[in-house]
């Protein structure tokens, strides 16, 4: 591995980035060690004693709720001879007992229960063998985030701007919270970071969404989904920003002619369900169905959540040229029931239509990173742009074409990658947990 | 090109959905036999439509209040849930017509396919449509990689025979809860 920084420069990266298994490793361990990652949404485990699996780069974890309601990130891993003791992707459990020698942990990690316990050392304590546990958790308007790095900001720091525009994005429901509900998983065979390029990319949809625009100009005519990347997109207010921490931020919102319900291409069940809110909402109709279209906002929280229609999308790497996307779709709590059946549609609509040629043209990037001889990926766009000065909030905002976005989080990428953070577990009872907002 | 015509998906449309899908597994007896020829007609003709890419065609067959369902394991009520898609005509019509305008990089170069269908069954279903379930695989050749997708399929069938229609179609993927990879020709 060269030295990094000479890998990262002003206008152009190095394809190893992309294709050496040993930076794979460093990155899973110091990137997604380092950062905060999120990990799931509240409403996936609301009750006590229910739990979720998620992962940490390629650690795998289980976030459980103890009887008392309380957080806590169990690495999946017993403490005697590691075979992982949860099995399942989500449920309830006050118990992990491993199916190998049968070491029994509560939901709170603490090793309960060793059977034939004669024979161990005499100084054998299970309080010394808990499972290992994520040291520090915390959560942002329901969004729970860990991280193994002691040194870390608190997580409202580390999210910086992003914050204000989560509520931005959970505050289109009534209530003030989103539901998650299930979750469409896609993998691509290429490098987890060019699903984190394209994230802040206002660059490609006019070229590699083509199908979808042409198809909704000749099949539903207007300004209809996209549309606002037809043609000079710097033309339409759209921006892209770095919000500093790897965070990126694309707002397609001031792209829109119409509101986002007419702007909405028509989806299965439009009609009857619409009709539906305007007998009960009448004159208040519009307001509501504005709920049902995506957030029209591309929100990247570094180095695993995308953010963007009315989906929690998680950035999963399974090695240096495989990456899992989970699609996790959010119900807008206490709004109308119509609203969140027409949200289930809307969220099959452009990943069904449109994500599958982002993936596939991922896959044309890892094929043609692996030329050894050929080493540079050019993301000058913008560079040096008067409008990429750092603004009084410390973000970058430039037109949604230029690529500042792509070159920020890659500047949060090489701080953690050249950081020397201390990251470490804890036992049960020791790990820390701060509500951000 | 004319206005696609409006979706008619409803409450009602929604609720014969999930109340077909819920007895997934459940024991509804062995299918007639005499159903089957006339059953297998259509699916063969079907598997070949598709096989053959002759969406158009594929698309005649349907009625117009028909569903076109692939589900997230488990189906579960698609009011409630997302799956990996849920498509009425006109929804239908634009997947079909996304391939049309030449610029799906996804089909560049196109998947060549060739499907089985096997173990069809088929029950009268009081009102005339008939149900056929049978398990399909879908073998996809595309840049240099052979991809088999396994799935069991529901048909409800509104007309057997030379003039076969279908009123819903659910591909219920054996491994549509774990990773799959993007597909974007017609299942
Ligand atoms: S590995 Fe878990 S009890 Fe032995
Ligand atoms: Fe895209």
């Amino acid at each position: 591995m060269d030295a990094l920084d000479t890998l990262i420069q002003p206008h152009r990266v190095h394809r190893s980035l992309y294709t050496d298994p040993d930076i794979f490793v460093t990155e899973m361990e110091k990137v997604f060690g380092g950062a905060w990652v999120y990990l799931a949404h509240e409403s996936q485990l609301p009750e006590p004693n229910d739990f979720i699996t998620a992962r940490i780069g390629l650690r795998p974890l289980i976030l459980t709720r103890d009887d008392d309601g309380g957080l806590h990130g169990l690495f999946n891993r017993c403490a005697h001879r590691a075979s992982t003791v949860c099995q399942s992707e989500c449920g309830s459990a006050r118990r992990f007992q491993c199916s190998y020698h049968g070491w029994t942990y509560s939901n709170r990690g603490e090793l309960v229960n060793v059977p034939f316990a004669e024979g161990y050392p005499p100084d054998f304590d299970l309080s010394d063998h808990g499972l290992a546990q994520v040291p520090r958790l915390g959560t942002y308007r329901g969004l729970i985030f860990g991280t193994l790095n002691v040194d870390a900001p608190s997580l409202a720091d580390w999210l910086g701007p992003a914050g204000p525009l989560i509520d931005e994005f959970v505050d289109r429901s009534p209530s003030g919270r989103i539901e998650v509900r299930n979750c469409q998983r896609m993998v691509y065979r290429g490098n987890w970071k060019l699903a984190w390029d394209n994230a802040g990319d206002g660059l490609h949809p006019t070229f590699a969404h083509r199908s979808f625009l042409v198809l909704n100009e000749r099949q539903h005519g207007g300004a209809r989904s996209l549309s606002q990347f037809k043609a000079s997109p710097d033309d339409t207010g759209m921006y892209g920003a770095d919000l500093g921490n790897g965070h990126m931020f694309v707002d397609q919102r001031p792209g829109l002619q119409q509101s986002f319900w007419e702007t909405q291409r028509p989806v299965p069940g439009r009609e009857w369900y619409a009709d539906r809110i305007v007998e009960s909402h009448g004159d208040g109709a519009a307001e509501v169905l504005e709920m049902a279209p995506g957030s029209m906002i591309n929100l990247s929280i570094f180095p695993n959540l995308l953010i963007k229609g009315n989906h929690l999308e998680t950035v999963d790497p399974v090695s240096v040229g495989e990456t899992r996307l989970h699609t996790w779709v959010a119900a807008a709590e206490g709004a109308p029931e119509e609203v969140n059946v027409l949200r289930m549609r809307i969220a099959e609509d452009f990943p069904s239509l449109g994500n599958p040629d982002d993936l596939e043209i991922f896959e044309r990037c890892q094929e043609g990173l692996a030329i050894p001889e050929v080493e540079w990926v050019d993301m000058s766009k913008g560079l040096g742009h008067p409008a990429e000065e750092v603004a009084a909030d410390g973000v970058r905002r430039a037109p949604v074409t230029h690529e500042g976005p792509m070159r920020g989080y890659l500047r949060a990428w090489l701080k953690l990658m050249s950081a020397d953070a201390k990251l470490t577990t804890a036992r049960a009872g020791e790990t820390s947990f701060e509500k951000a907002a | 090109m004319d206005a696609p015509a409006a979706s008619v998906l409803d409450d009602r449309l929604y609720q014969r959905l999930v109340e077909l899908a819920a007895p997934d597994g459940a024991e509804r007896g062995p299918g007639r036999p005499d159903l089957r020829p006339a059953v297998e007609q259509a699916l063969h003709h079907e598997a070949r439509l598709l096989d053959e890419r002759l969406y158009r065609a594929w698309l005649d067959r349907f009625t117009q209040d028909c569903v076109y369902w692939i589900p997230l394991d488990p189906a579960g009520d698609p009011r409630t849930r997302v799956s990996y898609l849920l498509d009425d005509r006109r929804r239908m019509e634009d997947r079909i017509g996304l391939l049309e305008t030449g610029w799906a990089h996804a089909q560049e170069p196109p998947s060549r396919t060739c499907r089985i269908v096997s173990n069809v069954e088929a029950w009268p279903l009081g009102d005339g449509d008939t149900l056929a379930r049978c398990s399909t695989v879908v073998w996809e050749y595309r840049k240099d990689r052979l991809t088999p997708f396994a799935s069991r399929n529901d048909y409800v069938l509104a007309t057997l025979g030379e003039n076969w229609s279908v009123r819903f179609k659910i591909v219920r993927l054996v491994d549509s809860r774990s990773d799959v990879r993007k597909f974007s020709f017609v299942l």
